[in-house]
């Protein structure tokens, strides 16, 4: 079974485009983009068939290379054994998906990683420093403190704002824990 | 203390116990053991004069509920607002502690005789050292920074992606609201967001140093 063979080089960027229209929908959530629209806009000499059986193809391949975020040396050697299958691909298709992946691995794995992250989010923070000062209570008394803004949320959904104080102490014990996280990252990191 | 606003003030203090009553709390005051209901005006008072930052609600529900009593975390919060609101009314005027009685007026057929003895005697004792700072009301919605957990995670496959790793950092707040209720917020942070925090919050501790 032989597929819808592009010319190069308007082949290889009606291709490019195409997995970039495939990413929009798979990845970054973009329904506006159809089949019908890529259909036509890229291969509008292509019988409606054969455009499907190469889109599927194409989804298919983009959404295993996706799913295992390949480096360079797996994703060489998974689209090597896809040019020998049988109904696989082309070298130069090969070419223009290893380009494709090369340019877009990145943003593609990290809409993978926002889409499984279902608890709260911190979606923006802002802070002033104040100095506060209450009579009544000699200890206070011009005092700075911090206050902080939070933004929290899920994804998509309706954003809490918590406010918060810090003065000194406080502020303190907030950077030590900081500290910490820190640290347990940086190890996380290098032995990962 | 002027007839007038004796009258407003008991007036203002009836509105707040029947307010407790109609939504069916006041019928828990009187469920709450004598000692747990004590501690709670003490944790009250002691909030009010900034000693602690804030009632721990949820634990005292958990204990109150192990002694056999059915009571749940929204009603323990009513009656400890509606505590506080008396409270710091009372400090507002310099009550004393017959004149808080006898503004509790009508209220006080309302509260059973246990709570009544409670809160004539922790007012006796503590509430004329409690100055209600002119602050506290400009500050009405910022909350107090009590304490901070955290865990570091990595988040290895999901149904999306069999090869996501990522670490993520989530990081739990414990706060006191304005109220006194502690409370905890949770979110995660991915390593260049947390980066990002970090930076923020030292920044923030050298202009408060230089302030």
């Amino acid at each position: 079974m032989a597929a819808p063979e592009p010319q190069p080089p308007e082949g290889c960027r009606a291709l490019s485009a195409l997995l970039s229209g495939i990413a929009q929908v798979t990845f970054h959530g973009n329904a506006r983009i159809t089949e019908e629209l890529l259909r036509a806009q890229l291969y509008p000499e292509a019988p409606p068939e054969e455009f499907r059986a190469l889109r599927a193809k194409m989804g298919g391949l983009l959404q295993s290379i996706a799913s295992a975020d390949m480096d360079s040396n797996q994703l060489e050697a998974f689209l090597t054994a896809q040019t020998k299958k049988q109904g696989g691909i082309t070298s130069d298709q090969a070419a223009v998906i290893a380009k494709f992946w090369k340019n877009h691995r990145t943003q593609i794995h990290e809409s993978l990683i926002n889409q499984s992250r279902w608890d709260n989010v911190l979606k923006n923070m802002n802070w002033r420093v104040d100095l506060k000062s209450q009579l009544r209570h000699i200890d206070q008394i011009n005092t700075p403190v911090a206050i902080v803004e939070m933004e929290l949320g899920k994804n998509g959904q309706e954003s809490e704002f918590l406010c918060l104080e810090f003065d000194e102490a406080k502020m303190s014990q907030m950077l030590k824990k900081l500290s910490e996280i820190e640290e347990s990252m940086t190890l996380l990191t290098q032995t990962t | 203390m002027a007839a007038g606003s004796s009258g407003a003030l008991a007036r203002a203090l009836a509105r707040a116990l029947a307010a407790l009553d109609d939504s069916g709390a006041m019928e828990k005051i009187r469920l709450i053991p004598q000692d747990f209901f004590a501690e709670l005006c003490e944790q009250i008072i002691q909030h009010l004069n900034h000693k602690i930052p804030g009632i721990n609600t949820v634990d005292l529900c958990q204990r109150i509920q192990t002694s056999g009593v059915d009571i749940n975390i929204g009603d323990l919060a009513k009656v400890a607002n509606t505590l506080s609101f008396l409270f710091s009314t009372a400090a507002r005027n310099n009550l004393s502690t017959e004149e808080l009685v006898t503004t509790l007026g009508s209220g006080v057929s309302m509260l059973p005789k246990h709570a009544v003895q409670v809160i004539r005697h922790v007012w006796n004792e503590q509430g004329k050292a409690i100055a209600v700072s002119e602050d506290a009301r400009d500050m009405a919605t910022v909350g107090q920074f009590v304490d901070m957990k955290w865990k570091l995670g990595v988040a290895m496959s999901s149904d999306t992606c069999r090869s996501l790793k990522y670490p993520y950092v989530t990081v739990t707040l414990t706060v006191a609201d304005p109220s006194g209720q502690i409370t905890d917020k949770s979110f995660e942070m991915t390593v260049p967001q947390f980066k990002n925090f970090f930076r923020q919050f030292k920044e923030m501790a050298s202009v408060l140093e230089t302030v």
